[in-house]
């Protein structure tokens, strides 16, 4: 395809050297915790407390009700204080529950943990939607969704590929968790009734790759998959063609294949021991923050305490962003807080950007992963040219920032596509 | 503590536009240092001053329209300038031209790209045509080009092998034709003389490799321009059984090379989409060769580029749409267009027309006429000339005489000889019928022109009695012409005195 199109990938600058060895820091629970009663695009939810009331660690608060079911949990020992209106880290501001921490840490058990080898495939499915499993890479979409309806499935892809620049969360996830890995790995390869399952990783991540193989060396079922250091191979359609050259309509399904994130894996496996995702390894890195480190912090704090225990800011402008640099969000304040999906918290210090005119040189659209133009969508936008922006296919792009990354004459081609999206819905 | 916004991503390539025009003009002016060093060495000195003022010039003009822009416009100076790259623009533009080109020539043409092709367009970006390859065409067709410096170069490829009606098959033709050049390792090196930073399609090649491995130019364009140009010339070789030299000259020659790699890959100008640089690239191959071999016109490259740029419109319009879905229909449209191309060069190649090349036409002299002589002034009186026959015929004495010339009298060369006359006399009339050359010995290119009819007819119906008779001298040739008189005088004095 490259010779048509374009490369449809390009290599990022990571700087994961800022992270990749330090020490994982263990923070301490804030006093308050917020946590966003909110799942992929929904608010819809059953409250199972109310003010004044008090919970334990893993005390189930609401679940999902509408067609899907997603249930929230707490990571601390408490008082609910409330429900708050306060910024999500996806840019809107959602209602949270407000916990006081009580420090204690008294458990609760949140659920029965489940043998995965005599448990049937419903169980398991079943068992993955009561345990609050979301997909861990970034969106929070329920993973027994895609169980649930998986047909003749020939490959599990599990994926740990990480290709944002500066996080490294993933990866030592992985890495202090192999044998997990393998696990929620077979459990997944039989809640999808999947032949084999593959575990996909950055070529460039060599040590890891001959710790997995070892791993892997027992289980016949799973393969260890190198893949080049390339952005966006950690997006499905891009490592699905990366890896079986296979191109699909909507859900890569349709080519048996079905992908589920590296750290949902382990998130799983430690579900099947009873432990529910209410703890976080996230990184925290960037040029603006003193000590960037993977952290381990509970779902519901605000990045405003992580960013205290860490040092702090290092300069005084700077930009927050709830993700890594590329897809993650830029928030104007740090009170947003941790989910179960976050994965980064990335502080960058603010630095001038001269855009001049557009070159015209087609780098964004020879590197556009979803196979756009964007160029062509940004001119057809500024036109209003509503066929245009149509034909162009715009409702395709992932938002994966590369146009914007690859211009070099520093647009924002990404906001571009953004806007044509907006105003293409808005005519509808 | 401020928190910025700005609109996801927040990472960039370190890659800018400035850092990509700054590596191609970085890459011109090392071909640009080829062709200093090429005058230096074959030409001398003057030359390379001359080149360097035709660069000055350029980029001078180039920068100073840009500034008066602002200026009129009441734009930012330093902001404008560092985001225009007029010199990128106007370096080019100096070595798409010949060293003979006059700088008040070069300044038009550096006016005409900037203003005219892109400034009045909206500036940088927005520019329809090449603006180097516009202003390149401007001065091409303008009045400017009718005048040049007088430094004087040789035939160049292009010219050659037009004269030759683009087809060669005759051996010793061809032998004539490559020997001029060095032969193709002689084309490839580019050590002649032509357009100044056209010629070393090595040098421009392993730039534009470099270029290429560095993104500052999609290699596709190159790579599909001069792959179309090569398969065409191989058609047309194929089916007149011409050998593989011809496909290597079509592309080593001509500034192709320069032109793919500079001028075809200009960003603004090329279709956005990957496959619509590559049918860009494709449809000015075959315009190229379609005006070399049809039209028969220098500078095809050129045109050929400001003709695709009036149909990148048109092929983003078709590359339009979602690149994956579309991935088929482009590989089609490619396939048709190459395939277009090669059935149209088939028909082509059969109705090309090798030309004879013909003797240069012998120069006819300019000729002046000076200072009279007159017949019986003193001057004739000296070196008295030999009757070498007499022959009456009626009233009609023919006398042929032998006069001292230039060469015997003033060149002092050993076996030296004079000039012969026939003179003719009317002895009824007391006319001079006519006179002629029999032999001439002087000075070819000077006394010769004492041969033509202006100054021999002159003689004509002079009265022989009249003691005052003269003719006018040929300018230049005064010796060769005194010995005309001095003949006549013996003629007629032999006459008398008879
Ligand atoms: S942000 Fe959208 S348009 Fe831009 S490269 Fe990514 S998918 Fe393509
Ligand atoms: S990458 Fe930037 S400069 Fe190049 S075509 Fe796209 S928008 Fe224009």
């Amino acid at each position: 395809m490259s010779m048509w199109i374009g490369p449809m990938k390009k290599h990022v600058e990571g700087h994961k050297e800022l992270t990749n060895y330090n020490e994982i820091v263990r923070l301490t629970a804030p006093k308050l915790v917020y946590i966003p009663i909110f799942n992929f695009n929904s608010t819809s939810f059953e409250l199972f407390v109310k003010e004044g009331d008090r919970v334990l660690v893993n005390t189930k608060l609401a679940v999902r009700n509408d067609n899907m079911t997603v249930p929230l949990f707490s990571p601390v020992s408490g008082t609910i204080k409330g429900i708050q209106k306060v910024m999500h880290g996806l840019l809107k501001p959602l209602d949270h529950f407000v916990i006081e921490n009580d420090g204690l840490y008294e458990k609760t058990e949140a659920f029965a943990p489940l043998n995965w080898q005599e448990a049937t495939r419903q169980e398991l499915i079943d068992f993955m939607m009561n345990a609050g499993i979301v997909g861990c890479g970034g969106a929070g979409f329920p993973t027994y969704i895609k169980y649930k309806f998986a047909k003749n499935v020939e490959t599990l892809l599990i994926n740990g590929v990480e290709c944002e620049p500066y996080i490294t969360a993933d990866y030592r996830m992985i890495e202090e968790n192999i044998q997990d890995l393998m696990i929620g790995t077979q459990a997944m390869l039989k809640a999808a009734d999947g032949k084999k399952a593959m575990i996909a990783v950055k070529e460039t991540k060599k040590e890891l790759l001959v710790k997995l193989k070892e791993a892997a060396a027992s289980y016949p079922s799973i393969e260890i998959k190198a893949v080049p250091d390339m952005y966006p191979m950690g997006w499905e359609r891009t490592l699905v063609y990366q890896i079986f050259k296979k191109r699909y309509n909507k859900l890569p399904g349709e080519v048996g294949v079905v992908v589920n994130n590296a750290t949902t894996a382990i998130a799983f496996a430690h579900a099947l021991k009873g432990q529910p995702i209410i703890e976080k390894m996230i990184t925290v890195s960037g040029d603006g923050i003193a000590r960037p480190a993977n952290v381990l912090v509970p779902v519901g704090m605000k990045a405003a305490d992580i960013v205290e225990q860490l040092g702090g800011y290092t300069a005084d402008e700077i930009s927050c962003i709830a993700g890594g640099p590329m897809m993650g969000k830029t928030i104007t304040n740090d009170q947003f807080v941790t989910t179960p999906y976050t994965n980064a918290i990335t502080i960058l210090k603010t630095r001038p950007i001269d855009a001049i005119e557009c070159l015209r040189c087609g780098r964004c659209n020879d590197t556009c992963p979803a196979g756009l133009l964007p160029v062509r969508i940004n001119n057809a936008e500024k036109a209003k040219n509503m066929d245009m922006i149509e034909k162009l296919n715009v409702n395709d792009c992932i938002e994966c920032g590369l146009c914007t990354y690859v211009c070099p004459s520093k647009l924002d081609v990404t906001e571009g596509v953004r806007r044509a999206k907006r105003i293409l819905a808005l005519k509808k | 503590m401020k928190f910025t916004f700005r609109p996801s991503p927040n990472a960039r390539n370190t890659q800018s536009t400035k850092g990509i025009m700054f590596e191609l003009t970085l890459g011109l002016l090392a071909v640009f240092l080829f062709a200093l060093a090429f005058y230096y060495v074959e030409y001398g000195m003057s030359y390379v001053i001359h080149a360097l003022s035709l660069m000055a010039t350029s980029v001078l003009v180039a920068a100073i329209t840009e500034v008066l822009w602002c200026v009129f416009l009441k734009k930012d100076i330093k902001k404008h300038l560092s985001s225009s790259f007029p010199i990128v623009t106007s370096t080019i533009l100096v070595l798409m031209v010949p060293i003979s080109t006059t700088l008040y020539a070069m300044a038009f043409g550096s006016f005409f790209a900037i203003f005219f092709a892109k400034l009045l367009f909206g500036g940088f970006g927005h520019n329809i045509f090449n603006p180097a390859a516009a202003g390149r065409a401007a001065m091409l067709t303008s009045f400017a080009a009718a005048v040049t410096v007088d430094m004087t170069t040789g035939p160049t490829p292009i010219s050659s092998i037009a004269n030759l009606g683009w087809i060669v098959t005759d051996q010793t033709v061809l032998g004539e034709l490559l020997a001029q050049f060095g032969g193709l390792q002689g084309l490839l090196l580019g050590w002649y003389p032509g357009a100044l930073g056209e010629t070393s399609a090595l040098l421009i090649l392993v730039i534009g490799i470099y270029l290429g491995y560095r993104k500052v130019l999609d290699w596709r364009v190159p790579v599909f321009y001069i792959g179309t140009v090569f398969a065409l010339a191989s058609v047309i070789a194929l089916v007149r059984g011409l050998g593989i030299w011809y496909p290597m000259y079509h592309i080593l020659a001509g500034g192709l090379m320069f032109g793919a790699v500079f001028m075809l890959t200009d960003p603004v100008t090329n279709p956005t989409s990957a496959a619509g640089r590559m049918i860009f690239a494709i449809g000015c191959g075959i315009i190229t060769v379609l005006i070399r071999v049809q039209a028969n016109l220098p500078g095809g490259v050129l045109y050929s580029i400001l003709i695709m740029n009036m149909f990148t419109p048109t092929i983003e319009r078709l590359t339009d749409g979602w690149q994956i879905k579309k991935a088929k229909s482009y590989a089609i449209s490619i396939g048709t267009l190459s395939l277009t191309g090669i059935v149209l060069f088939v028909f082509i190649a059969n109705i090309m027309i090798p030309v004879v090349p013909k003797e240069p036409e012998p120069e006819v002299p300019v000729i002046t006429l000076g200072d009279p002589i007159g017949i019986f002034s003193p001057a004739t009186s000296t070196a008295t000339p030999e009757l070498t026959n007499t022959v009456t015929d009626g009233n009609v004495v023919t006398y042929t005489v032998s006069s001292k010339g230039y060469a015997i009298l003033e060149g002092g060369y050993e076996g030296a000889k004079p000039n012969v006359f026939e003179i003719k006399i009317d002895t009824a009339a007391n006319k001079i019928v006519s006179v002629k050359f029999i032999t001439f010995s002087d000075t070819k290119g000077i006394g010769d022109k004492v041969e033509s009819a202006i100054f021999l007819d002159q003689f004509k119906d002079l009265s022989i009695d009249d003691e005052a008779i003269s003719v006018d001298s040929v300018s230049g040739a005064t010796i060769t012409s005194v010995s005309a008189a001095r003949a006549v005088r013996f003629a007629i004095e032999t006459w008398k005195g008879e």
